[in-house]
């Protein structure tokens, strides 16, 4: 069956690995702007963590004018496909939740991509508030 | 679906590929660096810097080999390409050369040159100021939007990317993906008070539903909304405020609440 990340709010302490972890993994020492996972502090068990849902039916997908952005298969996860990407940045305004972003130095989208099937965020979670199981 | 597979070699190494794919899929997918200015992944190939050309060869050609952009060329059967050699360098080079007489002041050529070993131009420097070195990304990139706005026109020398008669283009919905493709920048576009400029003509902007920071021009969000089949709602909030508001829902629909009789107890005591 296929992974899925989950998150359990409660358990989160907001320290920020994930976002750590996530822009390590993806862009090399670059810093927190570019993470793809965020980290929310509200007070202990309050705490909020966002990321790509995923959607079955995404309006990023829909909204792609080089279809840049498609499913993998093997993890479920929608990905960008960086060469075709233009950067017009439409499907970080279609998104409804606000999870995708626009590296603004690449002009290219980025978004969670649950790292090909190994996410870096659930690997370095010190508390088991990411999981992919 | 039947694809035929061949098999080929590039810098004598062997490698398979699909009928159909160009020299330059293979080269990308396999790791083996072809420089390029004009192409894009998402856009048809032109063949217009030619700055990817190869050699190839075949065993059946008899000594035969050519110079060809890599970009456009299908792979055969048998075929051998070198991407690296003095004269394909010097091939390079002269694009390169000729490029910098014509935009000396473009940062991005300056660079591209510089690191095929090319610093100064050995043409007449172009009289003309421009950066645009007419890869037609941009008109390439208008016509994947579904908008053809933009063109070139004239030939040799005056060849140039501009909109139809030089007016205003009544096509362009005003997006910018022409500008933000650009390697080299040249084509101008501002946004001031909510108001964008580019290709001579002003659109108005679209805000934010929540902030009221401008998102994009009307014209754009019908069109795209309409090509996607979506509805327009979906593109008036920006992405922070999109987030925000994620956040919030999240917020309030899972938070448990104390049953009302934990709070009576609280309260009497």
């Amino acid at each position: 069956m296929q992974k899925t990340l989950v998150i359990t709010p409660s358990r989160c302490t907001a320290c920020r690995t994930c976002e750590l972890a996530c822009s390590f993994k993806h862009a090399g020492p670059a810093g927190l702007g570019i993470s793809r996972i965020r980290a929310f502090m509200f007070g202990e068990g309050k705490n909020q963590i966002l990321t790509c849902f995923q959607c079955d039916d995404a309006a990023c997908v829909k909204v792609c004018p080089v279809t840049a952005l498609a499913r993998n298969e093997a993890t479920g996860a929608i990905e960008v496909d960086e060469d075709r990407c233009i950067g017009c940045g439409l499907c970080s305004l279609a998104c409804p939740f606000g999870h995708m972003a626009h590296d603004g130095r690449m002009a290219i989208a980025i978004k969670c991509d649950l790292c090909g099937g190994q996410p870096a965020c659930a690997t370095f979670c010190p508390t088991r508030t990411l999981e992919y199981i | 679906m039947s694809e035929k597979v061949v098999n080929l070699e590039i810098n004598g190494r062997g490698f398979q590929a699909r009928e159909g794919m160009t020299i330059l899929e293979v080269a990308k997918r396999e790791g083996i660096p072809i420089p390029t200015l004009c192409h894009h992944d998402a856009l048809e190939p032109v063949g217009a810097c030619r700055l990817c050309m190869v050699e190839i060869t075949h065993p059946n050609w008899r000594g035969w080999k050519g110079l060809v952009t890599a970009c456009l060329y299908p792979v055969e059967e048998g075929l051998q390409v070198t991407t690296e050699s003095q004269e394909i360098h010097q091939v390079r080079k002269t694009i390169l050369d000729l490029l910098l007489a014509r935009c000396p002041d473009a940062p991005y050529i300056q660079k591209v040159a510089a690191e095929h070993g090319v610093t100064a131009t050995s043409f007449k420097k172009n009289e003309v100021q421009t950066v645009c070195i007419l890869c037609g990304l941009c008109v390439r990139v208008c016509a994947v939007k579904g908008c053809n706005a933009i063109g070139t026109a004239r030939r040799g020398i005056r060849r140039e990317i501009a909109a139809p008669f030089g007016m205003p283009p009544p096509d362009c919905i005003g997006c910018t993906s022409c500008a933000h493709i650009c390697p080299t920048d040249a084509i101008p576009w501002e946004d001031v008070n909510g108001v964008r400029k580019i290709w001579d003509q002003e659109f108005e902007m679209v805000r934010c539903v929540s902030c009221g920071r401008p998102i994009m021009p009307v014209t754009q969000l019908e069109f795209e909304a309409k090509r996607a089949g979506i509805s327009p709602d979906y593109m008036t909030t920006c992405p922070a405020c999109s987030q925000q508001k994620t956040l919030e829902t999240i917020r309030t629909a899972f938070t448990i609440k104390r049953p009302a009789s934990e709070d009576a107890v609280e309260a009497a005591s």
